[in-house]
Formats: C-alpha cells, sequence, structure tokens
C-alpha cells in the first residue's frame, strides 16, 4: 500500500460487495417467485437482473421476491420501487425485457409503460 | 464482481461454533446448491453478534432479518421461505419474553437497542478472514492518516484528548502511556497487545479477534508508530484457536496489501506484527509477568519501577494495551477525539465491553456508553433475571474486582464509580446472581481461583490466599468462628499491600467487597451455621427445608406421604408449625421457589402435599396423634393478640408445661388468619379446627378482651403472669395520602376484610369497585368484591406487574375471575359527588431509576392523568401497628413498629417479648409461626427452661424409593369452577386426592439424603 488513493480505491471497490448489508435509500426490485411466477419464468428473470446488476455494478439495487400476487396471468411479475416514487410493477417479463427494466428505469430513470400492469 | 441479492451472515465465533454454526452453514450451502442459489445467495462467516445465548446467530440482508438459533434442520424451511419465497420464518426470530412477539429487525431487539458498538463496530457484519470487508468499512483509513498527514506526537495528543483509557482494568490513560514510551530513548521500542484474556466468563478480547482482527492489527500500527515502534506482538493465548487462526490469516493479509511490511504508505514507516502464544496462566495478564513470557520465559511478574514504557520487552521501551482499547483507536483518529470526548462520562470517555454472564436471559457480549448504570445493562440489555428471581449483585473486575449489591443497581458503570463502590471496572467481566447464589461461596470460587494462579514468586500472594481460603472453607463447612471476619480483612489487607503484582494485590477483593455488601451473610454462616441461599450444603439437609422459616423439614414429610404414612408426614409438619392446615392452604410456599425439582421440570407441590397430610389428620376426628406435653411448671404466661404468632407462641409454651392465656381484642381467634383471609381461601371452620388443636393442650384464649381497653400489662403481672408476649400484630391500614380519602365509600383494605370476615360485609352489589394496591390484601379484597356481587372490580398499582408483592397465584386467580388489573397508574385524588366517592383520578407513571429494594421508581408523566370510575375505592397500601394501649414506655422503631432484640425478640421492658407483624411489619403467616416459636424458646429460657421447644425427634436420611429422573410434570389439584366460585365464599382449592398426593410426593428428587 503506496498512497492514501491506492487505499480508497480498494475501499470502493469492496464497498460494492457488502453495499448489500448498508443502510440507505436503494432501489428495490422484487421478482413474483411463487409456482405461478416460476412456471412463467421468474427463475430466468431473477438471474438475468442479477447478472445485468452485476454487469452494471450497481449496488445500490436490492433484490428480493415475494409469492403470488393472485395476478397469474401476468406472472412473471417484476415490480420496481424508487424511493420516493410510486410502485410500477411489470408484466410478462422475460430475460431480455428484464435487462432493459434494468438499463432502462434503473439506470436512466424511464418507465417502460407498455409492460406496466398497474397503470 | 459478482452481484449477490442476498448475504446470509453466520456467526463463526466461538460462542456461536460451540452451538455448532459450521454445521448449520454446511447445511445452508447444501440446501442452495440444491435450489441453484449459490450464485445468487452469498454465505460469509461473520465474528459475534453477542447474542450468544440464542446462538447460532444468523442475519440476512438486504432486509436485515435477524434470525436466532438456526439449526442445520431449520435451513430448509429458512432457504424456502426467506430466500426463495421471501417470506419471513416466523418461528426463528427473536421472541420478547414478556409478550412473546416475534422481532424481525436487529435494531428492534432491546438487546441491541441500548447497546452503541464501536469497537466491535465491525463484529457481525463483515467476515473477519477477508480484509476487503474491514477496508470497505473504512479499513486503515487511520493507519493511511496518521502515516500521511499526522506526527507521532499529533497521535498521542489526539488520543490524549478523546480521553482513551486502558480496557484492559487499570483504566490508565492510553495516550500518557505512549507519551512515555514516546519520550523514552533508544531506537528500538516495542509494542504488545495484551490478549491473554483470563476472568472467569468474560470473552470479549477473544470476541474482537475473532470477528475483527484487523481492526487490532490497524491499532497496533498506529500506536506503534506514535511510539516509534517497528515490530509488536500480540500476546494470546493457545487456548483461543479461532482467535489465533484469524490473526495468522489477517497478519497475512495485510503484510501481502502492503499495509504491515516496510515503507507503508509510502511514509518511510516500516511496521511487522507476530504471535506469542501464551499457555493460558492468568498471571501473564499482568504486564511485567507477560512481557517476560514473551521473550519465552517462565511468566512471573516483577516489580515496578522500572515501567514497561521505560524498559519493557529485551529492556527496551514498551507499550502494552489491551485488544479492546487498540480496537477503538482507528476510530478515534478516523471520527476524531471530539467525537470520541463527547460519548460517556466526563472522566470516563467512550464505549465499554462485557461479557454478560451468570444470571441472566440475554447471556452475551454488549457495548454500551461508558456511564449506562448497572441497572440498564442488566434489565434493559440483558432482559433481566430468569424464572423470575430477584438480582442480588453484579460481579465486575472476575477475581480481582467485587461486586455490586440491589442497592447500587443506579450506579453509573464508569472506571471512577465503579472505584468507589470498592470494586473495579477490570475488562469487562460482569457476572451477575440471584438470590439463589451464596456470597461466601462465590469468594471462595474466586480465591480459590486466584490460589490456583499465584506464581508462588512472593510470599503474600502464595501463602495468604491459601491462608484465606482455608477460612472461608471453613465458615462454609459450618466450622466458622467469632473473630473469622476480622482475620479475612487484616488478611486481606496485607496481602494489597505487600503482594508483587497486580494479582496479589487485587485477589482478596472479592472477599473484601462481600464481606463489605454481605456481612450479614457471612454472619448467618459463622454464627447461626445457617445458608441463606442454600449453597453450602453442609449447612443444610434441603434447599426447601432450609428456606422454610420454620424449618419443616420438608423432604422427611413428603417421603412419608409418598409411602401413605399420612399421620406420620403430619406429626413431622407440626414438630415445626403448628398450623400445617392453614400452611397447607395460604403459605407463600418459599420452599417451592428453591426446590430442585424445578431445574429438571417443576418443583414439587409442597404446600398442596402438606395441605393433603394435615387434611388427613383432620379427617380422623380427634383420632389424629397429639403431641407429648410436659408437666406443669406453674409459671404463667400472656400472649397478646391470638394470630399466628401469638397462637405458635402459646402452643411451644403449653408443651413446656406453661400455662398460657391468649388475650384476644377481636370477637375471634386467628387474627389476619379469620379477619384477613377471606373464606375462599381459608374456610372457617378449617380456621377453627385447627385453633382447637392449641386450646385442648390447656391454652386458654379470652376473646374481645384489648390490652389497654379491658386490661392492662401491669394488671396481668399482679395476677401472677411472670412473662408476656405481645403479638398485636399490624392491624392499623395506612393511608393513601391524597384528597378525598375521607369521602363515603371509601374503605380501607384491612378494615374493608375485616368487616367481611366479621359478618357485616360492606355493600359492593352491582357496583364499581377500585382497589388500590398489589399486595395481597388488594388481591383478597379485590376477589372478596366480586363475590360479593360488585358488577366490576378494578385493581389499580402504581409499580410494573412483576413488582407486586402478592403472591404470584393470587394475582394469577384474580385476573381470572375477571378482574381487571392496571398497573403503572398512580391515584392522585378522589372525586367525590355529594359526598360520595364516584371515581380515582390517576396519573401514569413511567419506571425511573432503581430504589434500594431493587425495583424501579414510579414517576408520574407529565400531563397524563385519567379517570377510573368508581362507587367504592378500597384502598390497600400496606398496614402498620395499631398502638393504642400499648405501655408508655415500649421503645418503637422509626417505622412504627416495636423495637425487640434480633436474636431473644426481648423489647425494652422486663419480661416482655414481642414478635410477628407488630415487629417486623405486615409478614406472612409462615413468618408470623417462625418468630412466635422463636419467642418461645426465648421466654422459656427466661423462665428457667432450656429454651429447647421443639420436641426432638430421631430422622432418619435415606431414600425409600429410587428418584423419578424422568421428566414428571407437576400435578394439579383442580380447582373449583369458575361459574361456583363467584357465587359464594367456597373455598377455591381443593387438595389432592390421595392417589395424586402419593404420586405428587414420588417427585421429590430427596436432596437431604447425602450417600
Amino acid at each position: 500500500m503506496k498512497s492514501l488513493e491506492e487505499l480508497q480505491k480498494l475501499k470502493e471497490e469492496a464497498r460494492q460487495a457488502i453495499a448489500l448489508r448498508e443502510e440507505g435509500a436503494k432501489v428495490k426490485v422484487v421478482v413474483g417467485m411463487g409456482t405461478c411466477g416460476i412456471a412463467a419464468g421468474a427463475r430466468e428473470v431473477m438471474s438475468a437482473l442479477l447478472d445485468e446488476l452485476s454487469k452494471r455494478r450497481l449496488v445500490n439495487v436490492v433484490v428480493t421476491q415475494t409469492g403470488c400476487i393472485g395476478l397469474c396471468v401476468q406472472e412473471p411479475l417484476v415490480d420496481v420501487l424508487v424511493p420516493g416514487k410510486p410502485q410500477v410493477t411489470y408484466g410478462k417479463v422475460n430475460a431480455q425485457k428484464a435487462r432493459q427494466i434494468v438499463a432502462q428505469h434503473i439506470v436512466n430513470g424511464i418507465i417502460i409503460s407498455d409492460w406496466v400492469v398497474n397503470k | 464482481m459478482e452481484f449477490y441479492r442476498a448475504h446470509v451472515l453466520i456467526c463463526a465465533g466461538t460462542g456461536c461454533t460451540a452451538s455448532e454454526s459450521q454445521a448449520t452453514k454446511e447445511a445452508l450451502v447444501r440446501e442452495l446448491a440444491a435450489w441453484g442459489l449459490e450464485r445468487e445467495v452469498q454465505v460469509v462467516d461473520t465474528g459475534c453478534f453477542g447474542f450468544c445465548r440464542f446462538g447460532p446467530n444468523m442475519m440476512i440482508y438486504p432486509e436485515g432479518t435477524f434470525y436466532c438459533t438456526v439449526r442445520p434442520e431449520d435451513v430448509p424451511e429458512l432457504v424456502e421461505e426467506h430466500l426463495v419465497k421471501g417470506r419471513v420464518v416466523e418461528r426463528l426470530l427473536y421472541k420478547q419474553p414478556e409478550t412473546e412477539a416475534a422481532v424481525s429487525s436487529f435494531e428492534e431487539i432491546p438487546f441491541f437497542k441500548h447497546q452503541l458498538r464501536i469497537a466491535l463496530r465491525n463484529c457481525g457484519v463483515i467476515n473477519p478472514e477477508a480484509i476487503e470487508e474491514y477496508i470497505a468499512r473504512d479499513g486503515y483509513l487511520a493507519l493511511g492518516k496518521v502515516l500521511t498527514e499526522m506526527k507521532p506526537a499529533e497521535v498521542i495528543e489526539t488520543i490524549k484528548k478523546a480521553g482513551l483509557r486502558g480496557r484492559g482494568g487499570g483504566g490508565f490513560p492510553t495516550g500518557l502511556k505512549w507519551e512515555f514510551a514516546h519520550r523514552a530513548p533508544g531506537p528500538v521500542k516495542y509494542i504488545v497487545c495484551n490478549a491473554d484474556e483470563g476472568d472467569p466468563g468474560a470473552f470479549m478480547d477473544r470476541s474482537i479477534l475473532e470477528g475483527d482482527p484487523h481492526a487490532v492489527l490497524e491499532g497496533m500500527a498506529i500506536a506503534g508508530y506514535a511510539i516509534g515502534a517497528g515490530q509488536g506482538y500480540i500476546y494470546v493465548r493457545a487456548e483461543y484457536p479461532i482467535a489465533v487462526h484469524r490473526l495468522k490469516i489477517a497478519i497475512a493479509q495485510a503484510r501481502e496489501k502492503g499495509l504491515l511490511g516496510k515503507n507503508i504508505f509510502n511514509s518511510g514507516f516500516d511496521f511487522d506484527l507476530d504471535l506469542r502464544l501464551g499457555a493460558g496462566a492468568f498471571v501473564c495478564g499482568e504486564e511485567t509477568a507477560l512481557l517476560i513470557s514473551v521473550e519465552g520465559r517462565r511468566g512471573e511478574p516483577r516489580p515496578r519501577p522500572p515501567f514497561p514504557a521505560v524498559s519493557g520487552l529485551w529492556g527496551k521501551p514498551t507499550v502494552i494495551n489491551n485488544v479492546e482499547t487498540l480496537a477503538n483507536v482507528p476510530t478515534i483518529i478516523r471520527n476524531g477525539w471530539e467525537w470520541f470526548a463527547a460519548i460517556g462520562t466526563e472522566k470516563s470517555k467512550g464505549t465499554k465491553v462485557f461479557a454478560l454472564a451468570g444470571k441472566i436471559n440475554n447471556n452475551g457480549l454488549v457495548e454500551v456508553p461508558m456511564g449506562t448504570s448497572l441497572g440498564q445493562i442488566i434489565y434493559d440489555v440483558g432482559g433481566g433475571i430468569p424464572g423470575g428471581k430477584k438480582f442480588k449483585a453484579a460481579q465486575t473486575g472476575g477475581p480481582s474486582g467485587g461486586c455490586i449489591p440491589a442497592e447500587h443497581l443506579n450506579v453509573p458503570i464508569d472506571y471512577d464509580s465503579l472505584t468507589s463502590l470498592g470494586t473495579i471496572m477490570g475488562s469487562g467481566g460482569l457476572i451477575i446472581m440471584d438470590e439463589d447464589t451464596c456470597m461466601v461461596d462465590l469468594a471462595k470460587f474466586f480465591l480459590d481461583f486466584v490460589k490456583d494462579e499465584s506464581c508462588g514468586k512472593c510470599t503474600p500472594c502464595r501463602i495468604g490466599t491459601t491462608r484465606m481460603l482455608e477460612v472461608l472453607e471453613r465458615i462454609s463447612m459450618g466450622q466458622g468462628q467469632e473473630g473469622d471476619l476480622e482475620l479475612l480483612i487484616e488478611m486481606g489487607q496485607q496481602i494489597k499491600d505487600t503482594a508483587l503484582c497486580g494479582l496479589g494485590q487485587t485477589a482478596p477483593n472479592p472477599v473484601l467487597s462481600t464481606i463489605r455488601y454481605f456481612r450479614e451473610e457471612y454472619e448467618a454462616h459463622i454464627r447461626d451455621k445457617r445458608c441463606p441461599a442454600s449453597v453450602c450444603a453442609a449447612l443444610f439437609h434441603s434447599p426447601c427445608q432450609n428456606t422454610c422459616p420454620a424449618n419443616v423439614d420438608v423432604p422427611i414429610y413428603v417421603d412419608l406421604i409418598r409411602q401413605r404414612r399420612f399421620a406420620e408426614a403430619y406429626e413431622v409438619i407440626r414438630r415445626e408449625n403448628p398450623f400445617p392446615v392453614i400452611c397447607g392452604r395460604v403459605c407463600h410456599h418459599p420452599c417451592e421457589g428453591k426446590c430442585n425439582r424445578a431445574k429438571l421440570d417443576q418443583a414439587v407441590a409442597i404446600r398442596n402435599l402438606k395441605r393433603f397430610a394435615a387434611d388427613y389428620a383432620l379427617s380422623l376426628n380427634g383420632q389424629r396423634p397429639k403431641p407429648q406435653v410436659a408437666p406443669p411448671t406453674g409459671k404463667k404466661v400472656a400472649v397478646i393478640g391470638a394470630g399466628p404468632a401469638g397462637l405458635t407462641a402459646a402452643y411451644y409454651l403449653a408443651l413446656k408445661g406453661h400455662p398460657v392465656t391468649v388475650f384476644e381484642a377481636l370477637p375471634v381467634a386467628g387474627g389476619m388468619m379469620a379477619v384477613g383471609i377471606p373464606a375462599y381461601r381459608l374456610p372457617k371452620e378449617v380456621l377453627a379446627a385447627e385453633i382447637a388443636t392449641i386450646t385442648e393442650l390447656g391454652v386458654e384464649i379470652r376473646l374481645s378482651c384489648a390490652l389497654g381497653r379491658d386490661f392492662t400489662l401491669a394488671g396481668l403481672q399482679s395476677q401472677g403472669y411472670q412473662a408476656f408476649f405481645l403479638a398485636v400484630g399490624a392491624h392499623r391500614d395506612l393511608k393513601l395520602g391524597i384528597p378525598g380519602e375521607d369521602l363515603a365509600g371509601v374503605y380501607s383494605g384491612v378494615a374493608f376484610l375485616r368487616d367481611l370476615n366479621l359478618g357485616r360485609p360492606a355493600d359492593v352489589r352491582g357496583k364499581s369497585v377500585v382497589v388500590i394496591g398489589g399486595g395481597n390484601v388488594a388481591m383478597d379484597a379485590a376477589r372478596s368484591a366480586k363475590r360479593l356481587g360488585a358488577q366490576e372490580v378494578h385493581i389499580v398499582y402504581r409499580r410494573a406487574k412483576e413488582d407486586m408483592p402478592a403472591i404470584r397465584e393470587e394475582i394469577h386467580e384474580a385476573e381470572q375471575e375477571g378482574i381487571k388489573i392496571t398497573c403503572l397508574a398512580a391515584p392522585v385524588a378522589l372525586l367525590g359527588d355529594n359526598g360520595r366517592v364516584k371515581a380515582l383520578k390517576c396519573n401514569w407513571v413511567r419506571l425511573g431509576e432503581f430504589d434500594n429494594s431493587g425495583r424501579r421508581r414510579p414517576i408520574p408523566i407529565e400531563g397524563s392523568k385519567f379517570i377510573v370510575p368508581a362507587d367504592v375505592v378500597i384502598a390497600a397500601v400496606g398496614q402498620t401497628v395499631e398502638r393504642d394501649g400499648l405501655p408508655a414506655e415500649l421503645k418503637v422503631n422509626r417505622a412504627g413498629t416495636i423495637a425487640a432484640d434480633e436474636k431473644s425478640l426481648a423489647t425494652n421492658l422486663a419480661g416482655i417479648f414481642a414478635g410477628g407483624d407488630c415487629v417486623s411489619g405486615p409478614d406472612t403467616v409462615i413468618g408470623a409461626i417462625a418468630a412466635g416459636k422463636k419467642v418461645a424458646a426465648a421466654i422459656d429460657r427466661y423462665l428457667g427452661g432450656d429454651g429447647k421447644v421443639v420436641p426432638e425427634a430421631a430422622v432418619e436420611r435415606k431414600r425409600t424409593a429410587p428418584v423419578i429422573e424422568e421428566k414428571t410434570a407437576r400435578l394439579i389439584a383442580a380447582p373449583l369452577e369458575m361459574a361456583e366460585r363467584l357465587q359464594s365464599f367456597t373455598e377455591v382449592e381443593r387438595g389432592y386426592a390421595e392417589e395424586q398426593a402419593v404420586a405428587e410426593a414420588a417427585r421429590c428428587l430427596r436432596c437431604d439424603v447425602r450417600e
């Protein structure tokens, strides 16, 4: 270790790995993982989300899962909760759509209204 | 970087490892793989959360859900529910002990809520084996700052200003210690970390080393820079294998990252660290012995000066700091001394880590700001004492410290407050003791420890501790002599003054401090050969008998019941207690609270067994066994008051052949048993039958005959009475002391019960009744009012429910019968209308500091008044002695009770003795019986007898049947149906049937048999 800057850089990298354990305002993505959701492909959606977040090094995003909310026809369902904004629920999400939700909604802040089911 | 959507942190500290957290972790890894989640969910080993009582501890992020006691068999459900379906597994959450409510978040658990974690900041948050996680939490930033921006003197100045003091126990200012070493001449200096944690029950340092080893490394490097040391040593005991393992990993990682080694941060500063393993000798925690041990020689202390800061390791200037001290250092550098100095008290800054152990609900590791009161640590953080037992004392500082008794629960925990109480902060061992701890035994335990750990170099410590231990052992064996305490104090002082090192100088502390606060307990061992806590086994037969104020030989009569020898069982009880029928119904049975069976399943139902034997004897219609009466002595004794104390004395004096007359002011005999306890607990005919067993010995009871009104003691003297026993009880109610007490419809508790029991009950039919108070009188009044047809009965009490002095069963039964209990409400005024009470005005209270009784003081909450409507108010807030009619020259205490010698119960007037409630204040029936027996012995001696009033009997202690070791539930005698209860004053409890009694008696463990 030769300088404080070097340590700071190491810290920033390392912080991303444990950001999940820190408090603070975070975007929350909830994937419907009830039997209906999983049957409709929620697992692939989950994997795609995680992969995309990982590629983009987004650390202030929390991905969790939930059970069936009854709207099985629209599964896989994905909720995006940006702090201070209303919840947006996307329906019939697939892996490719999931990646776009990350790129458009989470990164750029643009809601992809065509896929939204709770308009 | 992998993006994990969840992190599962499992404690891998020693405590949870012992609870097999590794098996849980392996099960988790397997289960995650089975679900294909291994790339979504990260499993992380972490350090101690401190909640070791509920290990293995597990934390799941991002939700921050904290799970307790997670076993491998819980893992499949946990993965499926929490990690797959996103549902919290309620079953594995921490449950609030009182409400059973599950708490999912770390911050809401009271154990964590009151803590401030600085030294433990990373324990349970990071993986201690990953330097990156330490760095992610600002690790090594302080070292970087120090090496690139600060001069050594500035570092020392910062630590001095922060007010950091040594956490190893002595509390020496850390900055000053560094300054001494900094100023000491010479190019070679050392920094040593004292990780030789040896106090029994203490594991603060171990947890920091295991959970956050880099914090210690960073602290040492900073200290090294400040004093000019290039090499450091961590002296850690080999008994801490996990800590050693993690330290080795940490040192290797730090070297690899260039945070140890040459030219760190390009500053020209070289620093490296090595471990030295200690063999676990307590004396090696003493700094000079520690240094000698680091050098590879036998760990023995040497005299100081020279102090290590001048001449330490290999004669070079050396600073020795404790693990927790060093863990604090980086945060002070990072956050500034002002931040640190703002936490804590004037002279003790920052926080302190404690290992909570002993009789406490939340065993574990806690960190609180200095100045937090002992009571807060025990009750708010520690969750109080298990099993509803009473807090007795806390031991701080381990074998070098002392105890703090209940009256000092408010003491703020800091170095100076503890010193003024005769103990020390110590390294953080905090052992909580309840009423079942014997302080002589405690002192013996610690002294035995230091005697073994004494290195033997100096005579005072080597021989002195052995001699002191011999005296303590004698005392605990019942061979204590007058002067033993003085001898212990003198030897203790000598050792303190002359021993070579800290071990010896502090070794007598546990003895001296327990003598200081619990001298009476020592005296009970020495003079009465009694161990009040029922610990010193040589001094009693069984804990139940030892605890019974009347010394009833419980295991013997219980065994006779098991053998169906019921009449003999009755005889055994009656030898020590003339009221088995009554006590079998109303005794508060302290014996059951000490029953060893409770540690296995539940206490033996001793009171119910007594009732069975007594009722059996009563059913024999006079064919029951009768005691032997000595030939008449002709020495007349007058007993004033026919309560349990008076009648007990009359009984034993009659057995010794003295003619006894009992004078009773009321028209009935029995005292409070007759006019206090309602018939549903003690039927009148049962009371009368038991009193008849005393009058049949020739005792005369004169009713409606009041002292002062109908006769005087001088008058009795002229009639030939030679000795007098004042047993007038405490029948005068205390006033509430609030406005409106003279309104119609306001009664005092004892007067209400007296009127009821004399057949002229107050009219409460269809009315709303409010009872004020939390004692047995309040419960009796409330339950009686319900039976008299009150529409609604409401008890208002100013403290917390667990502080109610009433017997637990009574409170429970009252609630069962539909009586509403409101706690934490203090009466302010009684409101009336046309001279009749209409309502009670109350103030809500909160619980403040602890009072001398160890209960929290109620403090009114401003502007929180509320009204309870009431047609009748019964104030049951305590009683005192009715002194009208007592001789004017009789000495009384400040509390208004009669002053009597503790041993002989003699008053200041010749031939006049006093006992029972009128001496002790309101007490229990069994307490009065014990007092009556003591007075009988004293009067017998006064009249020339031998004072042996209890008939002698040969007792053989041996098992007559195998002990039942399997779990066996306590048998409950079915009470009266609820529907029948409130219609009348029919007795609620109904005793055992014969087969039940025999089966319950067989549950006794026969603690009295020593084979």
